[in-house]
């Protein structure tokens, strides 16, 4: 494995009772990128996501973070070894107050209350949550808590983060306030994984763009060849509607901003 | 907020002094004893959402272990309660790594079932007394032997040992466990995506509430003198540390007080009015808490209390 490899997922597949929902998959991802999974729905880049977060062990193949067989580590060995991750449909502790949420995370790498809390508070802040930390998190609407799980997964410290449609089910302002916290969270020296059905997110963040279709990588490039490749164009258009381009808001199957 | 603990300790202390009558002195031993048994199931039942129906297994084992020391060895029943604590502690972990693995209903029903064997097996056992029992020193031999006719010494014990469990799970609120186990409870799978090993931690609030409970019913067998194991591994054991716990509000320090305070009078008094049909009254009452807490209030009377604060202040403020 390469000293500039952060991970790498070799030929991951997955299968369900026979179904195969990842076939091969072959994935490298090198430390400080914004990498993007699209694919239609049902293409089988949530389960490869799931299978590098540890929440699923694949059936065959291998995932390497940082030179450490991850294959069949649980969650929990992947969040202490620096993957952090968030969820479609937001997982927030919803009896727990905004700070206390935070702490959770925090404590994974501060083992007093005071520590943890001062780490959660800096991260509540460069959030832009800490006016609302002594709210319960159920309190919180569907953006907030999308960005409360942002907040979580970054109190662990994370090397890698995986975000599973952040940013889906957001207006078109808070799509640009939380594209502009992916963009700090970069710049803090985090690396991304995207998976996102809203083609602008994808096409402003990502660096270089993953395509999933009936489980099989189709494709894998910067932005500007994905949404011109015409394997991506039938994946999510159809082979009749070749001569179509799919516009920088749209999604598949209709969904986007 | 230290005033109200202030005054509740104040009016804990001197409680037994205005109740005069063995009755009312016993009941009151009784909801201390209840309260500690509800706090303890706490631990794992309401910060770590593990909703046991087995603790039955270890107040039995607290509350035999004891009188097995007494009733074979002579010795003092004092002697028995670390072992009971010990071997609680073992069963607790004995069980709960498999158990654990289950989610919800299914984690609840393996441990009605594990307490049902644990019950059998000592109904069964001759060496424990079998379907009899044990019974232990009639008259005290020594101070150490714990016999007394009064029920306030013990209600004072009940008392430093309720002070201990609350003590244990305060500092745990604010530890890093305090936090796990409300996470784990809340999701485990996003707890452990942040790094929670939620196996772990639960087995920890299993341990640790196994251990207080084991010393309840050592205490509760000291007092009584006399076990069998209907009495002390029975289903309706578990039960109430349950309702207890639940009504008052699970995974709250006060909450089971509240719950051991209101409904040990209510059993008490439903016994006294009402003979032996004051037990199906009991039955009746429980089946009803149940149904109406999980329908209208999972947080138990504590969440109703602090939604009406809520409410006044929001009142109090013109809002």
């Amino acid at each position: 494995m390469s000293s500039t490899t952060l991970l790498k997922a070799q030929k991951v597949s997955k299968a369900f009772q026979g179904f195969w929902a990842v076939m091969g998959a072959d994935f490298e991802l090198s430390p400080g990128e914004i990498v993007g999974i699209i694919g239609p729905n049902g293409a089988g880049k949530s389960t490869f996501f799931n299978c590098l977060s540890g929440e699923m062990v694949p059936t065959s193949g291998s995932v390497i973070f940082r030179d450490t067989n991850v294959t069949r580590a649980t969650p929990e060995q992947h969040a202490r070894l620096g993957i952090g991750r968030t969820y479609q449909v937001p997982a927030t502790f919803e009896d727990m107050t905004i700070l206390d949420n935070v702490m959770v995370g925090a404590f994974l790498r501060r083992a007093h209350q005071a520590d943890a809390r001062k780490e959660a508070m800096q991260v509540l802040d460069f959030t832009g949550l800490g006016a609302q930390a002594d709210h319960r998190a159920k309190s919180l609407g569907t953006p907030g808590r999308k960005r409360l799980e942002i907040a979580r997964a970054l109190a662990t410290k994370p090397r890698l983060l995986l975000l599973d449609e952040a940013l889906s089910g957001l207006t078109p302002l808070e799509i640009q306030q939380a594209i502009g916290l992916v963009r700090q969270i970069h710049q803090t020296g985090v690396t991304l994984v995207i998976v996102e059905h809203i083609m602008e997110v994808v096409l402003t963040l990502a660096q270089r763009v993953i395509v999933f279709n009936h489980g099989q990588i189709i494709a894998t490039g910067r932005p500007e060849e994905i949404v011109n490749d015409p394997k991506v164009v039938d994946a999510y258009l159809g082979a009749g509607r070749k001569s179509r381009r799919f516009s920088a808001r749209s999604g598949p199957n209709g969904r986007g901003a | 907020m230290r005033w109200p603990w202030v005054i509740l300790g104040g009016a804990l202390l001197v409680a037994p002094l205005t109740f005069q009558d063995p009755f009312y002195e016993r009941m009151i031993a009784l909801v201390l004893m209840w309260a500690v048994l509800a706090s303890a199931w706490n631990i794992v039942g309401g910060y770590a959402g593990q909703v046991s129906f087995g603790h039955a297994i270890f107040f039995g084992v607290g509350a035999y272990v004891p009188l097995l020391v007494y009733t074979h060895w002579h010795g003092v029943p004092l002697l028995g309660i670390p072992v009971g604590i010990a071997v609680s502690v073992g069963i607790a972990a004995i069980v709960g790594m498999p158990t654990f693995r289950l989610r919800g209903h299914y984690f609840s029903m393996a441990t009605i079932a594990v307490a049902e064997l644990f019950r059998l097996l000592v109904t069964n056992w001759e060496f424990v007394g079998a379907a009899r029992g044990l019974g232990g020193p009639a008259i005290g031999r020594t101070i150490w032997d714990l016999s007394y006719r009064s029920s306030v010494p013990y209600y004072y014990i009940f008392l430093v040992v309720l002070c201990l469990v609350l003590a244990f799970t305060c500092w745990m609120e604010r530890t890093r466990m305090g936090y796990y186990l409300r996470a784990v409870k809340s999701g485990e799978r996003a707890a452990r995506s942040l790094g929670v090993s939620a196996p772990r931690y639960k087995l920890y609030a299993m341990i640790a509430s196994a251990a207080f409970t084991s010393l309840g019913g050592s205490l509760y067998a000291v007092m009584l003198g006399f076990v069998d194991p209907d009495s002390v591994f029975g289903i309706m054991v578990s039960v109430q540390m349950v309702i207890m716990a639940a009504l008052g509000g699970a995974g709250t320090l006060v909450g089971p007080l509240v719950g051991a305070a209101l409904l040990i009078p209510l059993q008490t008094f439903a016994n006294s009015l009402f003979g032996g049909e004051g037990s199906g009254l009991t039955f009746i009452l429980y089946g009803g808490i149940i149904i109406l807490l999980s329908r209208f209030e999972p947080g138990g009377l504590v969440e109703i209390w602090g939604r009406y604060m809520a409410w006044t202040g929001r009142k109090g403020r013109g809002e």
